[in-house]
């Protein structure tokens, strides 16, 4: 009789997000008590089908099914919703791991494409910038103010006492020496093929 | 109230504070100056990939190997209280510390990582740096000599009704830590109610995100405006003057503020400055020189025009 009802399957999501490292040691997710204070305070759930309680819900229940979910990109990164949980669970942090889990599994390959201008320019630089590809839609929101402000930049920055930021010789070198050896250029080299390769 | 330091400071470069409100930097080195805080900015610091993490590009490893390579420049300049601009690099800072005290297995690999790039000497070892006594914010030394900075104030805000937007990644993600936490965010107000300013303590969406939504502004535009216009709307005729802490708040609001006017057809009447342009402004800092106004969407100069000599 004891036995009934004490297996709860397998609880594999639960444990592979409660070790990565994305996750803070102490994360509550196996406390979530489904009481929904994340989706009551969350701003993507206001503006769109975004749940947390339900992404939460899903991943106790390890249903992989989740990672599918379009929904799950829009949540903004605010944790609003890790600071009103009660029991420490962060369906925020919970939400970046699967989205790394989707990208590593070839999944979003467009969407992640649109970002890795950022990638190449930390390489570059030292610093990341606002992905490059979007940057003719910020001219058209912000006006031509804007691409004046770019132009100028350097001036300005001089006019303000302010040097060079970007990184130069050695220290750029250990930067990029860096990402090499942490496999983060040979990632966004799969980013790029995955898209470039099928067009 | 914790302890906050004003020497040994590592003055964080952001960057969004590089390429959209140089200012903000400027302005904070005015302050810092005049007040006497000790600081340095080191050239060979890399940015602390917080854009690239929160676009899902960064993963945790590379994003904190990076920071670990940060923490060795500024042990060894004999900076190690990290000071910065932004609230993300703040919170990255801290979950880099956190991950490489506490996770044996995640130290080993950053400190294999660096090993085999050649950096065997800025290995991290337990115990470096510890993210509640070495990594703050700005807003935080500002609020601790708010005071000090308040009787140096040669401008009179007494007309302006100012409100606060608390970026997320200063109050949410180690609420503990902040000075005012996410339940009742209040540090900026209480330095604007020290420099004499009408303060607006509380607005809907007070606590609610910026909207930026780091990918969102980008590959849903749609929705992160929706956010920013709750945000918006709630100050409409509330506030003259929203004072920011973190660039990419800054940015949202400020920089999107004109497009959402001419969607909504209406105007809105409020001016964007980081609380570092405004005490520096209090200061009688050169509002194109040090606050570097020049660089933002929404005009700031009717509000100047507001604000007296005492």
């Amino acid at each position: 009789m004891l036995k009934k009802g004490m297996d709860h399957g397998s609880k594999e999501m639960v444990e592979v997000i409660k070790n990565d490292y994305r996750a803070s040691a102490d994360i509550g997710l196996k406390r979530c008590m489904q009481c929904g204070l994340c989706t009551s305070n969350c701003p993507a759930t206001r503006h769109s089908e975004y749940d947390p309680r339900e992404m939460v819900k899903m991943v106790l229940d390890d249903n992989h099914e989740i990672l599918d979910n379009p929904d799950i990109w829009n949540c903004f990164y605010c944790y609003t919703c890790q600071s009103n949980c009660p029991v420490n669970n962060s369906p925020c942090q919970v939400n970046q791991i699967l989205r790394q889990k989707v990208l590593l599994k070839g999944g979003k390959s467009q969407r992640i494409y649109e970002f890795l201008a950022y990638g190449y320019s930390y390489m570059d630089f030292g610093v990341g910038s606002i992905p490059s590809d979007f940057f003719d839609e910020l001219v058209k929101d912000f006006g031509e103010d804007y691409l004046q402000l770019k132009l100028n930049l350097e001036d300005i920055r001089e006019e303000l006492g302010l040097d060079d930021y970007n990184l130069k010789g050695n220290s750029l070198n250990e930067v990029k020496n860096i990402l090499i050896e942490s496999g983060f250029k040979k990632k966004l080299e799969t980013f790029k093929d995955a898209v470039e390769s099928k067009s | 109230m914790k302890t906050i330091p004003d020497k040994n400071i590592l003055l964080f470069k952001s960057c969004l504070v590089n390429v959209e409100y140089p200012g903000v930097e400027s302005s904070t080195k005015y302050i810092f100056d005049k007040m006497g805080v000790e600081y340095f900015i080191d050239p060979n610091q890399s940015c602390c990939t917080g854009l690239g993490h929160y676009y899902d590009l960064f993963d945790q490893i590379s994003t904190s190997a990076l920071s670990a390579r940060n923490f060795a420049l500024a042990r060894k300049s004999n900076h190690e209280n990290i000071v910065t601009l932004c609230s993300t690099c703040y919170a990255i800072m801290k979950k880099s510390i956190n991950l490489l005290n506490s996770n044996k297995k995640a130290r080993d690999e950053i400190n294999g990582i660096l090993e085999r790039a050649g950096l065997s000497h800025m290995k991290y070892n337990v115990g470096d740096l510890d993210s509640e006594k070495n990594v703050f914010h700005m807003v935080e030394i500002l609020y601790s000599k708010v005071n000090e900075i308040a009787s140096n104030i040669k401008k009179d805000f007494s007309n302006i009704r100012i409100a606060s937007h608390h970026a997320c990644h200063y109050c949410k993600v180690y609420p503990e830590d902040a000075i005012t936490g996410s339940r009742n965010p209040m540090i900026l107000d209480e330095i604007a109610a020290a420099f004499g300013a009408e303060v607006v303590d509380w607005y809907d969406f007070k606590k609610a995100t910026c909207g930026a939504g780091f990918s969102q502004r980008f590959a849903n535009r749609d929705l992160s405006l929706s956010a920013t216009a709750d945000k918006l709307m709630a100050l409409e005729g509330k506030a003259d003057l929203l004072l920011h802490m973190c660039p990419n708040c800054q940015m949202q609001l400020d920089r999107y503020q004109p497009v959402l006017e001419k969607e909504l057809g209406r105007k809105l009447n409020l001016v964007h400055l980081s609380v570092a342009q405004m005490a520096a402004l209090g200061m009688g800092a050169d509002p194109y020189k040090v606050l570097g106004i020049q660089t933002h969407s929404v005009p700031v100069e009717g509000l100047l025009e507001k604000i007296k000599d005492i």
